[in-house]
Order: structure tokens, then sequence, then C-alpha cells
């Protein structure tokens, strides 16, 4: 008996293909994880069940009926229930509310049955074992308990399908035991879930059957039993390896670019010391939520550490802000290009001139900043028909260069590079990975951060794994993709070390009742 | 959550005691004369003006708590004054037909505002400026300059139901504060646009029909605009182009200091009423302190400023110790 299958399912963003004729089965009452790198597609399928994305072809089938999955309120309606990656919850509503919004118990005139939500809402509660009053205000609880309370709104509309996205992403081990622990008595009374998650071992512990996804398409299914880690891990990333793989720049003797030693913003990540010599470029993987981006953001100063130091070339600097670190000389690419990296209501010309301006504090002269500007569009090669449109009728491989570029016209010795490539066609991504060797060759040093793993081994002259806010580990240029990423999602050895995300509220509200 | 709100609006009475305290001691009149602030008959007339901005707030509150804002009620108090006013003076309508035209034109611009931002996508700041510019302009095309003498034509000694006419639209701010209240907390419709002001995705998510309800919201808010412009018709006596200019500040203003937060999501109606209390008093009280004549708009723009402030201070320290 099939609790919900996929025929044939496509699903484009633009030029995009997130998910490319996918099909397959979820039987009922199992309990089935979607696994895949990011960009993978699995949150795509998981809102297309949820019926907050429609597919552009294919067919859904719940319980061997074909359904079309109209809404988020179509779906629950349905008996699907999603807990979303992103806490969706009303932090101005109490937990009896948030469990029941949109479908309240109601009488006449939708005159709410306050006494009988509550009364529903403490029985909920109490089976998932959540140890907070229904009248409790959400924006007070801890993650995990507001992540709880999407499940216990599930089961308050009698969903049979369960779909969970990265439900442990921000959870502590004991609160991933206790959400583990309710999931399986769900299980036990029949439920069916859908478990997408990059965290194998999780995905082991719960699960019976593993589909594996891999650039929008489906790998295969494995029954848990019948595979191991290792061959999951192969399954996702297995893919070619661009083939003109840039020979390294060579490795620097002496004082260190960059170092960061000790490096503490908690909750994001504790303890990270590195150095980068000139002309060296690093590789830093690590699956999202693993404190990558934050650590760049702190290396530039956009937020402050609690703890760690930071040199250039020996020299002690406080990165207080991104305007005092680029006249240190480190700057970030950042990861969005959208909403972090371009102002898209001025021209290519002013979004170029921006940097120099602002950190060196010259006023803009008009001659000379048409002159730098088109300069760095020449040596960058940025196809732009001109330095005076805005960015928005570039693509998105052109974008990010003016965003490399309005950087790199300040000569930085250290370039912090955050999902370079994300989103640009194959041509745009070869042209930066030119660029970023390009630098190095000249004695920047350069750290990468990217979920693109053939990329990191690509480029870098060294990986560095963080995983959950700490560096896992070290590997040569030449490592394969398999440890790496054995390193970026196996557990830690000691588990009682794990860093507690989010810990200080998570551990109070596993304590006491809130109010 | 239900005490929490109780506290907020316990603390926005205990500033309008704290003032009304403040303005009784500051102007003890000498020598055993009747006090010229506390007493009944002046009671009534912060009742009575306050009124007009009260039952345009507890639209407004909603529209915050929302996550929206509206800028068009002083305009639609006047438009509907003028179409109200213009049927029973000009039109020889009756009172009642009367005031129902000029709800209905009330509703008109409400039903506009709803149509801009949830069909046509317009952030509510411009649909409501556009729809305020509107009301306000229909207004003045159908006065001609001409004002609606109201009190004349109604026959002498009219009251409504009974009731003095002063009593009037406090009375209807009270009954409207409390049923909306009761809505706003008590009521699906209410716990929807709350929902909507702290999270209009997980709204979405949730299955609330985000849309019908934000509509509602400013039909609402429009509506009770014009309820109230019919009132400041019938208590000033006329039907004016250019009445309530600038109430939409005043009345946000007393939503805010009676606890909306403009991000949304936070706010109740008794709340803002007691707001608009808040400002009436000190818009009866200023003018009697001597010297103070030049002083009311810098006090009632500090007094905004110095509330909301205070709430953001204690709900800090709130969130800090919980």
């Amino acid at each position: 008996m099939q609790a919900v299958a996929f025929e044939h399912i496509d699903k484009s963003f633009g030029a995009v293909a997130a998910l490319r004729d996918v099909t397959f089965a979820v039987a009922a009452g199992e309990s089935h994880a979607i696994v895949g790198e990011n960009g993978a597609g699995k949150s795509t399928l998981l809102n297309i069940l949820a019926g907050s994305l429609r597919p552009d072809r294919g067919q859904v089938t719940l319980g061997g009926t074909p359904v079309t999955l109209a809404s988020p309120r179509d779906a629950l309606a349905r008996g699907i229930g999603l807990v979303h990656q992103e806490m969706l919850a009303f932090p101005n509503l109490s937990a009896t509310a948030n469990i029941f919004a949109g479908r309240e118990i109601t009488g006449r005139f939708g005159w709410l049955r306050e006494s009988e939500m509550r009364a529903r809402a403490s029985d909920l509660l109490a089976r998932l074992q959540l140890p907070i009053s229904p009248d409790a205000s959400v924006e007070s609880l801890p993650v995990a308990h507001r992540q709880l309370l999407q499940v216990a709104r599930a089961l308050a509309f009698d969903c049979r399908l369960l779909a969970l996205d990265e439900p442990t992403t921000s959870l502590t081990a004991a609160e991933t035991d206790h959400l583990f622990r309710v999931l399986g008595d769900l299980m036990r009374a029949g439920v069916t879930i859908v478990y997408v998650s990059h965290r194998l071992p999780d995905v082991f512990r719960l699960c019976d059957r593993i589909t594996v996804l891999r650039d929008g398409r489906l790998v295969e299914t494995f029954a848990r039993d019948a595979v191991s880690h290792d061959e999951i891990v192969r399954a996702m990333v297995g893919r070619s390896i661009p083939q003109r793989a840039p020979a390294p720049p060579p490795g620097a003797a002496g004082e260190p670019r960059l170092r960061v030693s000790g490096l503490t913003r908690r909750p994001c990540f504790e303890d990270v010391s590195l150095a980068i010599a000139p002309g060296e470029i690093v590789g830093l993987f690590g699956l999202v939520g693993s404190g990558r981006s934050e650590l760049l953001e702190t290396l530039v100063g956009v937020q402050s550490a609690d703890r760690g130091s930071i040199a250039i070339d020996g020299r002690p600097v406080l990165a207080r802000s991104p305007r005092a670190s680029a006249r240190a000389g480190v700057v970030l690419v950042p990861e969005d290009r959208q909403r972090q990296g371009l102002c898209f209501n001025l021209s290519l010309r002013h979004n170029l001139a921006l940097p120099a301006a602002a950190t060196r504090g010259t006023l803009l002269v008009r001659d000379a900043e048409i002159d730098d500007s088109e300069a760095l569009v020449r040596d960058w090669r940025i196809a732009a028909p001109s330095t005076a449109i805005t960015p928005d009728s570039l693509s998105g491989g052109n974008q990010q260069k003016i965003v490399l570029a309005k950087w790199l016209a300040l000569g930085p010795r250290v370039l912090l590079l955050d999902e370079p490539t994300k989103g640009v066609d194959v041509a745009a991504k070869y042209d930066i990975h030119g660029i970023v060797l390009e630098l190095a060759a000249r004695g920047t040093a350069v750290l990468l951060v990217s979920s693109d793993l053939p990329e990191v081994l690509a480029l870098a002259d060294r990986v560095l794994v963080m995983r959950e806010g700490r560096l896992q580990g070290e590997l040569t240029a030449g490592a394969d993709e398999e440890s790496v990423m054995r390193l970026a999602t196996a557990p830690l050895s000691v588990r009682g070390v794990r860093l507690p995300f989010d810990g200080a509220q998570g551990r109070q509200g596993d304590g006491g009742t809130a109010s | 959550m239900r005490t929490l709100w109780r506290v907020r609006e316990l603390s926005t009475v205990a500033i309008l005691v704290l003032e009304i305290a403040f303005f009784t001691w500051y102007l003890w009149p000498a020598g055993g004369r009747s006090h010229p602030f506390l007493n009944a008959a002046n009671g009534l007339l912060v009742l009575k003006y306050s009124s007009i901005y009260g039952i345009a707030a507890v639209g407004a509150a909603i529209v915050i708590i929302c996550g929206g804002i509206d800028l068009a009620p002083g305009a639609i108090i006047a438009l509907s004054g003028v179409v109200a006013g213009g049927l029973f003076v000009d039109g020889h309508w009756g009172l009642a037909s009367s005031a129902a035209a000029g709800l209905l034109a009330a509703m008109a611009c409400g039903l506009l505002s709803a149509a801009l931002i949830v069909l046509v996508g317009l952030p509510p700041f411009i649909a409501t400026l556009g729809v305020m510019g509107i009301g306000r302009g229909v207004a003045f095309i159908i006065t001609e300059g001409r004002y609606f003498d109201v009190s004349g034509a109604l026959p002498p000694g009219w009251r409504l139901a009974g009731i003095p006419l002063d009593w009037t639209s406090p009375i209807l701010m009270i009954g409207l504060a409390l049923a909306f209240q009761i809505l706003m907390t008590r009521f699906q419709w209410g716990r929807a646009v709350f929902a909507i002001g702290g999270n209009a995705v997980a709204a979405r998510f949730s299955g609330v029909s985000v849309g019908l309800v934000q509509a509602s919201v400013y039909l609402v808010s429009a509506a009770l605009a014009g309820v109230s412009g019919i009132a400041l018709t019938v208590v000033q006596g006329q039907g004016k182009a250019d009445l309530a200019m600038g109430y939409e500040l005043d009345i946000i203003a007393s939503a805010v200091v009676g606890g909306a937060s403009l991000s949304g999501g936070r706010g109740s109606v008794v709340g803002a009423v007691l707001g608009t209390l808040i400002f009436g008093v000190l818009r009866n009280a200023l003018p009697q302190v001597p010297g103070a004549t030049f002083y009311d708009r810098l006090i009632v723009g500090l007094v905004v400023i110095v509330i909301v402030v205070m709430d953001q201070l204690l709900q800090r320290r709130k969130g800090a110790s919980s």
C-alpha cells in the first residue's frame, strides 16, 4: 500500500531544473528519508508534497489516487502535515493558538472554543512530552519546542503523513533524541514519515528506506539494512569533476597571510583556528548550518566574535566592521548577491566604486570612477554593454563577477569567498575560477566556502571541513569527495561534545515550564 | 498571552490616570473656585472629542495588528460627513438614509484600499495614501467649498434613541471598542488578524485566507472612520470637506501608544481607544496651562516617543528575564 507516490515530477525555477523526472513511492506506515547535497531538490519535492509548489509535469498520488495539491490548506485537509525547516510559527501567539492557527475549533460565527482548544493542546503537548503550558507565548520558547509545536499541529489535524524538512539542524543532541522518540511513537501509531535531511546518522537511525537525489534527479531508493553509510555518500556526490583541474599555486613558507586563533562566536562556531599562506587557496567545506558563513562574516566584522584573534601578515587586526576589515585588506564576497552583494538600484559603475569610495573615504569623482569601473569590467571579462546600466539586466554569472570585481578593486590581501559560483552557469563558473586562481598567483590568500564539493577539490590546496560549528579536520589537495563528505556528515566520536546550537535557550526550556 | 495583553492595557490606563492626576494637581484652582479641568462637563467634552478619534482608532489598531497601515481615516471622516450632511441638508433625505449613504461612501474607500493592496499588491502605505487623496478630493468636489449646516436642519432638541447628543458618540465609541475587542480576541477572524500580523507566510501555510482577511481589515477600518465622520458631523453640527485634517496620524499614534506594534501582530482595540483618551486629555488640558499655548504639538510629540520607548524598554527587560 502506497501512502504517497511521485510520478515523473519535473519542476524548474527559471532556467534551473530543480527536479527532473523524479519517480518513487513511499509505503504507508514506513519512514522514508530523502537525502542529497544542498540543491539536490529535496526541499522542492517536499514543498510539492505540502501543496506550496506545483510540479511543472508529473503526478502525485495519495493512497493510489491521483491528486492535485493546490495549497498548503489543501494538503493539510488530505492529511499531509509539513514541519518546515524555517521556523514557521507565530511568535506573537500562544502555543495553543499556534497549534490551531488557520483551523481553529469554532462555534457559531467563528466564536473560538478556547477551552476546548486548550484542552486538546494540553493533550497533544503531553503526548509529545513537551513540558510547556498551552498558554505559553511562542516567542519565549526554545527553537526545539517551536519545531515540536509544528508536529503537534500536524497531529491536531490527524495527519497520516508527516513530512519533516531538516528538522534537526537547530536542535541539540538531547532535543534530537526527544524528537526521534516522538516520531517513533507516531510510527508505531501508523503515521507515515517523510524525512528530509543531509544528516546521515539521523537518517540511518530513523528511516526504513532512503531515497537519494542528486542535481534534481533520483539516483536510487535504498533499503536501510541493505546499504552502508559510504554507499549513500557515494550516491549523493557521485558526479564528474570538471575537466580542467587548475594547477595549485606553490605553497609558501613563512608568515601566514591570515592567521585565525581560537575564534568563537556562540552559537554559530567555536574555537576555529586556521592559517593561510600568501597565494594559498584553502577550501572550507561544510553543509548548510555548519557555521561557515557565520565564520566568514565574523572575519570581516559583520558580526563580532566572542573570543579569539585575527592577524594579517602577523599583525593583529580587530574586525570591527566590514569597512575596517577592508582597510586591513580582508574582503568578503558574500553568498547572496541579490541581497548582500549588489545594490540593484545603482549602476554597475556606482556598485563597483562603492567599496573603494567607502573604505578609502574618497569623494566620488566622476571621470576617475568611469575609468576605474570600465577597467574592472575589461580586466575581469564581464559581459556588460555599459557601466551605466543596473545589474538586473546581467546574467547571474556576470552579476557575480561584478560583486567579485568591486572588491578586487581594493587589491585585497585576504579574499573570503562564500559560495562564489552558486546559481551561475558553467562558463561563468569557469571564469570565476580563473579569477580566483589569478589572484592567488598574485599572492592573495583565499578562503573559499562552497557546497559544491568538486569545485572545492578542484580549486583548493587544502580543504578544511566544518561541521556543527567546529573544524572537523583537514584534507590535502587530491582528497576524494567521499572522505570530505564523511567528515562533514559523520557523527563526532564523542557525542557529548556536540555544540549546543541555540544552547542557552534550549537547556532552559528543557528544565521547567514556561509561563 | 491573554494576561500579557491585560497587563499592557493596564499600563495604558495607568498613564491615563497619572495624566489626569497631574493636570488635576497642576490646574488646582486657588480659593475654592470650581476645578477648571476636573469636572463632569469637561470630562464629557474630552470624551466627546476623543470619541471621533477613538472610533477610527479601533479600525487603525486592527489594521496595524494585521501588519498594515491605514492613512485614509482622516479623509474618510470628512467624506462620510460631507456625503451624509449634503444628502440630509441639501437633498432632504432622512437622517438614517443619509447616514447610511455616508457609511457606504466610507466603505467604498475601504474597498478601494483593499483592492489596491490585495489585488494590485501595492504597499498599504502607498495604497491608503492614494485613497486619502481621493477621499479628501471627492469631499471637496461635493461641497465646492460650502459647508452643510446639519445642526440647523436637525429638529431642535433632537436626540438619538433618547440619548443626549453629547453622549451619543462616546457611547458609540465604547460600544464599538468592546464589540471589536471581543471580535479580535474571541473569534476566528480576530485570531487570523493576529496570525497574519505575526507571520504572514506562516499564516498562508496554515491555511488562513490571507487576502480575504486583509481586505476585510481595511474595509472595517474605513467603515469605522465613516461612523466617526457621521458622528463628527452630528456633534459639530456641520459637514465640511476640511474636517479631520491630519487625524490619521493622531489616530495611528493613539493605537501605538495603546500598545499596537507597527511591525504587526501586537496591540489591542481597547488600548487604542485608551490612547485616544490620553491625547484627548492633553488636547483639553494643555490650553488651560498658562503659557503652554505654543507648546502643545511639541508636548504631544514628546509623549508619543516617551510612551513607546518606555514600552520597548519594558518589553526588552521582560524578554531578557524570561
